[in-house]
Order: C-alpha cells, then structure tokens, then sequence
C-alpha cells in the first residue's frame, strides 16, 4: 500500500517537473504583459518535434540536440511575439488574447501539415543508451532504481526531474541576480515606469519570451523521450500547465513550479483512485484552490511580478 | 508604402490563385467536345470509396489498407478491369475519429459517382459512418471494424472479419489453455467502441475459465503518460496484462509498464497487430508480447503467398493483416460490380444491387475465396466463419505463435 503511493508520489513529481516546466512559460508572459499566451503549448510541441528531426534527420547526439531545439525554441517563441503580439501592445487585452488563440491554432496545424498527425516517438537506438531502461520478464532491471515494492524508477526520469530543479534554480538566479532578471521584474512592476528609466520593454518581453519557449522545448524533448510526439500534444499538456499556473497563481514563477508539481501528483493519485477520472481529479483540485483563493496559492491580489 | 506594395501583392496572390478552379470549369462549360470525352471517362471507370485512418493514431494501419487497395485495383484494371470498365479507387481520410468520419461518410454518400464503400477501419469510424449510408443506401464493408455491433440493425455494412465477441473469448481461452501458468489477469482498455466491447467480450469469457480478474483499468484515445495506472494495475500482481486498444497507445502502455518494473505477460489483440507497435514499445519492452490476428501469412498457402509477393513488388514492403483484408474487400466489391452493374441504371440501383448481391452470400459454397480464406456473411452482415491466429514477438519482430488454438470451447 504504502510503496504504492510512494510510486504514485514519484510518477507524480515526473509528471509534474514537465508541467512545471511548461507552466513557467505561460506564467511569465502573463507576469510582464498580462497576456494568457496560449500559443505556449504549441511552442512546446514545436520543442518535442525541433528535438526528434535535430536526432532523427540532422543525426544529431543527443546532448547537442537538446540545447539546439531550446534556441529553436527561444526563436520561435521571440518570432511569435514579434510577428503577431508585439503590434497589439496598445490593443485592448482581449484582441492579443484571441491572436493567441489563432496562433495556437495556426501552429498546430502547421505542425499536421509538416509533420502529419501521426504520432512519432524518439528511436531508442539514437538516444544515449540509459535512456533506454525496463524490467525483462525474468525480472532483470536495466538503467532503473529499484523501489520498494517491486517498481523502479527510470534514469530517464530520474534525469527529467533532476533537469527540471536546474533550471529552475537557474531561472530564479536569473530573474533575482542578473541584470536581465531585474529588468523584467521592473516590467513586471510597471512597464511605462520602467521604460521611462531607460529599460527597452519590448527587449525585455522578447526576453521573457526566449526564456519561457526555451523550458519548453526542454519539456517538449522530455516528453518525447518518455511519451510521443504528436501534433495535438501542446493541447493537452498546455492545458494542464495552464491549469498549473492559474492553481500556483499566474505571474507567480514559484507557484507555476508548485502548481505543477500539485497538477502532477494529483493526476498520479486521481488515477490510482480511477483511472476513468486521472484528469479530473487534477482540475478538482485546481477549482477547490481558485474558491478559496482566487488568486492561486502565490498570487497577489495585485500581482504583477515575474 | 512598402506595407501597400505588400498588401497588393498579397491581394493579387490570393485573386490568382482564386481563379484557377474556377477557370477550368469555364474552360469545360465552353469546350464541348472536351466536356462529352470527361463524361464519357468519367462514365467508363466504375469508382468505389476507402475509407479508412490515414492519419491519426491508426494510420499505420490506414497505410496498409491503402496499399493493399492498390494492389487489387492495379490487378483487376491490368486483367482488363471490370466488363471492360476501369476500377478506380478513391481514398478518403477518417482519421481514426468517429467525428471525422460521420463527415467522410456524408461526403461519399453525396457523390454521384461513388457505388460502394471499403470502410472504416475503426469500429467507432463504420458505427458513426453507418446511418449516413444506411439513409443513402450504399454498401459499408469494412475490413477492420471487430466491434459486435457494427453490423447489428443495418442491411448496408458487412465486414470480412471476425467480431470481438469472439475474438475476446479466443484470447481468454488461449491465455486459459495455452499459457496455463497464467492464472491471474488484469484488462487495461482504451474506453472506446473497440477497446470496451473487447474488453466486456474478454471479462465474460474469464469469469467463465479458470482465470481471475484482479484489475479493470481504462485509458483515454491521445493519452500518452500511462504510469499512474499501470502502478496501480502492477499492485495486483496480475500474470498477464490484456491491453484492449491500438497499437500507439499499446506501445507506450508496454513501455512504460516494463519501466515501471511490471513483469506481467502483455496480451494485445488485432489492434496491435502493426509494426509501429514494436518501434514504439521499444524490443526490449515489445519482447514476448502476445497478439491475436484475423490472418496469417502461411508458409503454405501458395495463394496468400502470390499475394504477398505482389504486394512486395508493387510497394517494397511485406503486408500485413489489414491489406489482405482489404485487398479481398476489394475484390468482393468488384466481384458484385461484375456481376450486377447496368450502366443503363439509376445510381441508387446501382449502390443497391451490390448489396443485393452481398446479401445472398450467405453459405460455404456460395463465399467469396480470397486471401484470406473464405468470406460469406450471417444475416447481419457479419463474417462468423473466420479463425483468429495468436502470433508472438520473437527477436524485435512478430512471428506465428508455436502453439494455435483452432477450436473454441
């Protein structure tokens, strides 16, 4: 019973380190311009694919691929701002919410177009070798931890955690220590003040942008390795980060991280419960935390930071 | 003024483009003597519809159907077609979604030169397709759809193959008679027409064996991160693990289990019976894997042989299940065209004299032999006569099961 959960708290946290990741993204563009991108699951799916042609095609190893489908990532993300956001800066909200919503749809049925809807996965031949890990049926464990209990734990995923707690360290330096990080949390604060001391907003939200579409893509190519990829993907996992910022509150990167990881563990519980409801239980939770606090668990009710 | 420059451009563009149709009917009104010879063409081939996932989360399977759509039709027009009339197939995408297909559905029931239909694949695709044909009267017959109630109600679709009802008590007495150290199982479905009326097919027959039933999970179509349940599933220890669904998922389901230390024997059905299974789940994973099929390939089937050396010819792959089914679909069809089409009649006459002549194949001596051995239908429409095979994966590939299991209790 016990060893149950502590694997369902496991499958959870993997779970929710992706979303974790993606929900950083939507949270920080709402933080500086207060625009829900809903483009950035798109931009996620672009990752996993960017990732999978860059091994696949490209014949790239891995641990080149990875960062490489990030910069296409931050491109892609900084186009997306500069092409269809940027001259909506002055529209009322709801106009760039709704260009957010055709580009959401316009990129993946782009992706149909390129790529079709048929689901790709990342070959296991082309992957470092312990990524590829299982339990044959004699009961050998290869590239896992064994738990208690009888499950194991992939390195893989072992390693998707691991990359999602570095970078987010990394992203709280980088918004709290560099000069950057100060630059979007004056956005933040308040975008005319800041721009009268000199600090260039529109840089600075492309910045945002190449940041939040970069953890993305990391989050695309995570995915990739464990799951598929496939053109409708960005939906369903956008919608659950999204959820995970609204639940973490959005413009709060530390409650996107919270958020996730909530998101996920209640996914892996809700589904050990029944399995018809995995989801639901996920979106239970979320509605429960937006009525007793409509602003998410770290929200403000004045929120604007980074 | 660049800006305007760009406008313009655009304007011209989209203007240009616009008027290409629309060019070419003003071209055929115009030229009657090119208006008499497209009539005529179009009058001279006898046009049938494919419908089946050529993208989506079947469409390996959708690949296969086509494949082996085009080999008859190459075959049949190559013999001098049909009473002097080329046969020409037209494809069409369902996507594997039965929301796609109820549109496909009413786009062939519309067009006035489709006779009959090869379609759909998915047992929720020939259900949502079904009433649009039944209202336009034309032959549904379906190649893949395994679903007990596909055929039930309707005097329009018919399919080549067995039903789950069978083909989930084959696998509980295959698992029961065959792998008799197997003594536990576990159902893992996709919560569709196929997955849950297989996996309802299945749980009666185990109730019935000795077999127990420890667990009863069910999956979505398009999810892709299954841990959660098969830990759950895992903590009933089951020997053997059914997965009742499609290979995409099934893939990932035997992936992700073997990760998360499930040592259970994995069972799929015909859903799985497509080499994306294999790729996706990884030869580790997909090793010793189990699955039932409507046909085999025999060494020693000098027909099924022919074919696949054709069908090798014509497209540098093997076939598989799907494409013979299909290919014999095919050949059912034109058989009918052959013996009741009138160029003389109405269309509706036409669409409903193939189904007249499905209809009366309903004895051995009166079935349809193809490839896949022989096909006449119950008064459904159904196909009861068929065996299913058990083929295992052996060595990262699928390879016939030592052991068969020809007679049902």
């Amino acid at each position: 019973m016990w060893a149950q959960l502590f694997e369902q708290l496991i499958n959870g946290l993997v779970q929710g380190g992706i979303y974790a990741l993606i929900a950083v993204g939507y949270t920080m563009v709402y933080g500086i311009i207060q625009l829900i991108n809903f483009a950035h699951g798109e931009i996620y799916m672009f990752g996993a694919y960017f990732g999978l042609i860059l091994i696949t095609v490209f014949h790239i190893p891995f641990w080149f691929a990875l960062p490489l489908a990030m910069v296409l990532c931050a491109l892609l993300g900084m186009l997306i701002d500069y092409v269809a956001y940027r001259p909506l800066r002055t529209a009322p909200r709801l106009s760039a919410l709704i260009t957010a919503i055709g580009i959401s749809i316009a990129l993946q049925n782009l992706a149909r177009i390129i790529w079709s809807a048929t689901p790709k996965t990342y070959p296991s031949d082309d992957l470092p070798s312990f990524f590829v890990s299982g339990i044959s049926m004699t009961g050998e464990v290869i590239n896992a931890i064994p738990l208690p209990g009888g499950g194991t734990l992939p390195y893989r995923d072992v390693f998707i955690l691991l990359i999602a707690v570095v970078l987010m360290i990394i992203l709280n330096l980088l918004i709290y220590y560099t000069r950057i990080g100060k630059a979007m949390r004056a956005c933040a604060q308040n975008a005319t003040a800041a721009n009268l001391m000199g600090i260039n907003a529109n840089r600075v939200i492309l910045a945002t942008f190449a940041i939040g579409s970069a953890l993305g893509a990391v989050a695309g190519v995570m995915v990739g390795l464990s799951e598929n990829v496939n053109p409708q993907m960005g939906y369903y996992k956008g919608v659950a980060a999204f959820a995970a910022a609204v639940l973490g509150g959005i413009g709060s990167v530390t409650g996107a991280i919270v958020g996730g990881l909530l998101i996920g563990i209640a996914e892996a519980f809700g589904a050990d419960l029944h399995s018809g409801y995995r989801i639901a239980f996920a979106y239970i939770i979320m509605m429960l935390v937006i009525l007793i606090r409509p602003t998410g668990l770290f929200g403000k009710a004045t929120s604007k930071r980074a | 003024m660049r800006m305007w420059c760009v406008g313009l451009l655009i304007i011209g563009l989209i203007a240009f483009s616009g008027c290409q149709p629309s060019d070419k009917t003003t071209d055929t009104a115009t030229d009657d003597t090119q208006e008499a010879d497209d009539t005529q063409k179009a009058q001279q081939d006898l046009k049938i519809a494919v419908a089946a996932p050529l993208t989506g989360n079947a469409a390996a399977f959708g690949e296969m159907i086509k494949k082996g759509a085009e080999l008859k039709e190459k075959e049949i027009n190559e013999a001098g077609g049909i009473n002097g009339r080329m046969l020409k197939v037209l494809f069409r995408d369902d996507a594997g979604k039965d929301a796609e297909a109820s549109l496909v559905a009413e786009g062939i029931a519309n067009d006035r030169e489709i006779l009959a239909v090869v379609g759909h694949f998915n047992s929720a695709c020939t259900l949502a397709g079904q009433p649009i044909y039944d209202a336009a009267g034309i032959v549904e017959l379906s190649p893949g759809s395994t679903n007990v109630t596909v055929c039930e109600g309707s005097k329009w679709t018919f399919r080549n193959l067995y039903r789950d009802d069978f083909q989930g008590k084959f696998i509980a007495q295959y698992i029961d008679n065959v792998l008799t150290d197997l003594e536990t199982v576990a159902v893992f479905f996709d919560n569709d027409d196929y997955g849950r009326g297989l996996r309802n097919a299945f749980v009666n027959e185990v109730e019935k064996t000795g077999l127990t039933l420890v667990a009863s999970e069910s999956y979505e179509r398009d999810t892709t991160n299954f841990k959660a349940q098969l830990t759950s599933i895992k903590a009933k220890k089951p020997d053997a693990i059914f997965i009742s669904g499609l290979y995409t998922e099934a893939g990932l389901i035997v992936k992700q289990g073997r990760e998360a230390g499930v040592t259970s024997q994995f069972f799929g059905a015909d859903g799985i019976d497509n080499a994306v299974f294999l790729s996706t789940a990884g030869s580790l994973a997909a090793e010793g894997t189990y699955i039932t099929t409507p046909f085999l390939f025999g060494e020693d089937d000098p027909k099924a042989q022919e074919m696949a050396a054709n069908f090798e010819k014509l497209h540098n792959v093997l076939p598989d299940t799907w494409a013979a089914l299909t290919y014999d679909a095919i050949g059912m069809i034109a058989e009918a065209l052959e013996k009741t089409y009138n160029p003389e009649a109405e269309l509706a006459e036409n669409r409903s004299a193939i189904r007249e002549h499905l209809a009366v194949i309903d004895t051995p001596e009166e079935g349809y032999m193809g490839v896949t051995g022989l096909t006449y239908f119950d008064h459904n429409g159904d196909t009861v006569n068929k065996p299913a095979y058990v083929k295992v994966v052996k060595d990262g590939k699928f390879a016939p099961a030592e052991k068969q299991l020809l007679e049902l209790k």
